[in-house]
């Protein structure tokens, strides 16, 4: 037991020095673990299911919930207790924790709004330009892109090393001339975006000169006669479907595959049955066929028709 | 015989012309139809206006879904391209000035697919200063003329709407529209083509109009301080209107707006405005505009005949 404490703490001290998540928002009490949440410490949360971010003084608190990799990043089991306005506690002993586990968590607002940390919000520092707030910050939040180091997109031109300044701009931030400045790396120049899911044109300007990107073969002309480069971002999406245990083959067809009835087998878990996709930004149908029985997503209320007059399950990638 | 040739290049010209503006029907190629009656279209958010991908004579671009609006718009940038193309035929037939007023245009047949609307006449307004600051081509804006026949599902979640054909008292055609629940609903009043919501903040009655083009939120200067109360200003912003002027108005957000004992909203991104003008010039008497953050927070259903909203639940968790 004691060994395990001393494990944990070792553990845990190394973690809060590497990952943010962990920085704060816990504490170890004998051979209990206290996550604790304080509203002052966050400034945004995002939305689980339409991304959007909010402001943390928007959200009208109704309950708060810790979810990790611990506990299959639940979003409506571990309940924190509220212990004055702006602090909520929940107390769980070690042993609700396996020995091996990560200690990414994050906290839940009402069942649906994730808190981002503090120094995670690369968002609202890229608004400033030249010391001053730009007018349309207001914007800000509707682009798709922002920058972050640990964004899904990277943006690199290599060479140009004399250049002063290297800029990307593209369908993402409305083509803004001035907002995403490249980053100077040894043989180039870089820049990590988070974008979300879609089919985006962009180009970049070294001192004041467009160019399109000329290690990306996808491209499309422009009304100048020239290329805009093409991206298409992608989100990883896991199809799960909970029960069935006792099925021996479940299948996922879609719209994404033109309703393969044989292609993406989906894998046996504890909960049921999972398949990762990555998929454009767009609508989707979907069904389960389990055993050779077309089903329905019982998890998700949206159902669509199509164009047969079918029910399909539906999902979005946005 | 030189009057009558003039009269039969004419005539032929004629011909001509309503044959091109058949094919200035406009399509909408991303559209999925279900049925001769409903079909879904696409649409993207550029900021918080909801565009919709169309193509009129081989030419690509956008147009804007507006509830405000009470006419089909056509942007001048780019159906000026068209007006010269006509001249040209004409000119060359002889037959001058046969474009009547240029700035109104009938539109033969709108085509949703294969839904086709005939006879909408429509506007043509400059909008290049919305595609300046969109940076998108707008070939124009779709409004309450085209837009009172069908029932339409405005849904923020799956970035689409519906339209499916009502009848003359509102009801579908179509009786396999949705599949999902209708959880709620609201009557309101049908100004010209203004959609009017009565609701009210802090217990004072408010009348707002619906408009799927505003990318925020209005409120009325004149409104009671009660009501002023729960507008929280945060910032100034410079501001750009179909009339192109730029105005610096107070936004912020407002809270606690309530439609009915079950209809709620939490804090929408507003400005403070004057709506006096619009008022006189539409003829309503309007406390604010409910816009984007409306639609963001509903999942909603307009039908105009029926002077009807319906509202399905955004899902909590879909996987």
């Amino acid at each position: 037991m004691k060994q395990l404490l001393i494990y944990l703490g070792i553990l845990l001290f190394i973690l809060t020095s590497f990952n943010s998540y962990a920085q704060k928002g816990y504490r170890i009490e004998g051979d209990s673990v206290v996550f604790s949440f304080d509203r002052r410490d966050y400034d945004n949360a995002t939305n689980e299911y339409h991304k959007e971010r909010v402001s943390f003084e928007d959200l009208n608190i109704e309950n708060v919930v810790v979810s990790g990799e611990f506990n299959n990043w639940s979003t409506n089991n571990w309940y924190m207790t509220k212990v004055n306005e702006n602090k909520y506690e929940l107390k769980k002993s070690i042993h609700d924790f396996s020995d091996e586990f990560s200690w990414e968590f994050k906290f839940v607002i009402n069942n649906s709004y994730w808190a981002e940390p503090k120094e995670m919000d690369g968002n609202t520092v890229e608004a400033v330009k030249n010391g001053l707030r730009l007018i349309n910050i207001y914007n800000l939040k509707m682009y798709t892109a922002y920058p972050d180091k640990n964004g899904n997109a990277i943006f690199r031109l290599k060479g140009y090393v004399n250049a002063s300044e290297v800029i990307i701009s593209g369908s993402f931030n409305k083509w803004d001339v001035n907002l995403f400045k490249m980053n100077k790396i040894d043989d180039g120049w870089e820049l990590k975006l988070q974008i979300k899911p879609g089919v985006y044109q962009y180009r970049f300007i070294v001192d004041g000169n467009w160019m399109e990107d000329p290690d990306n073969t996808h491209k499309i002309e422009n009304e100048f006669g020239e290329y805009n480069s093409l991206l298409d971002i992608k989100e990883f999406i896991a199809f799960k479907l909970r029960g069935y245990h006792a099925a021996k083959k479940v299948i996922l067809a879609g719209s994404f595959n033109d309703w393969n009835e044989k292609d993406l087998v989906m894998e046996k878990t504890y909960y049921g049955w999972k398949y990762v996709i990555p998929l454009s930004y767009g609508k989707y149908h979907y069904k389960f066929i389990v055993d050779g029985q077309w089903v329905l997503d019982p998890n998700n209320p949206v159902i669509e028709y199509d164009e047969e007059g079918n029910v399909n399950s539906v999902c979005m990638v946005k | 015989m030189h009057k009558r040739l003039l009269f039969l290049v004419g005539f032929l010209s004629s011909i001509n012309l309503i044959f091109s503006l058949d094919d200035n029907s406009i399509s909408f190629p991303k559209a999925e139809k279900l049925n001769e009656y409903t079909t879904r279209i696409p649409f993207k958010l550029v900021g918080h206006l909801i565009v919709v991908e169309a193509e009129i004579l081989n030419a690509k671009g956008n147009f804007v879904i507006d509830t405000g609006s009470e006419t089909l718009i056509l942007n001048k940038v780019h159906f000026s391209n068209l007006y010269n193309h006509q001249k040209k035929n004409s000119q060359t037939s002889g037959v001058l000035g046969f474009t009547d007023n240029p700035y109104e245009k009938e539109v033969k047949e709108f085509v949703l697919k294969n839904f086709k609307l005939k006879n909408k006449t429509s506007d043509v307004i400059n909008l290049s200063h919305i595609e300046k600051i969109k940076k998108i081509k707008l070939l124009g804006i779709i409004g309450y003329n085209i837009l009172k026949d069908y029932e339409i599902f405005i849904d923020m979640h799956l970035n689409q709407i519906t339209l499916s054909k009502v009848d003359t008292s509102g009801n579908k055609l179509d009786k396999h529209v949705y599949l999902e629940k209708i959880v709620d609903s609201i009557n309101f009043k049908l100004k010209n083509h203004t959609i009017i919501l009565t609701g009210n903040i802090n217990n004072q009655k408010l009348k707002f109009g619906l408009d799927t083009a505003a990318e925020f939120c209005q409120i009325n200067r004149t409104v009671n301080k009660k009501v002023l109360r729960y507008f929280i200003p945060k910032k100034k912003l410079l501001l750009t209107g179909v009339s192109s002027k730029k105005i610096e108005v107070l936004a912020g957000k407002l809270h606690r707006l309530k439609l009915s004992e079950t209809l709620y909203f939490g804090p929408m991104h507003t400005i403070l405005a004057n709506l006096n003008k619009m008022n006189e010039a539409f003829g309503t008497d309007l406390d604010g505009i409910l816009g984007y953050d409306f639609f963001a927070q509903k999942r909603t259903i307009i039908n105009y005949k029926k002077e009807k909203l319906y509202f399905i639940n955004y899902p909590l968790y879909t996987r």
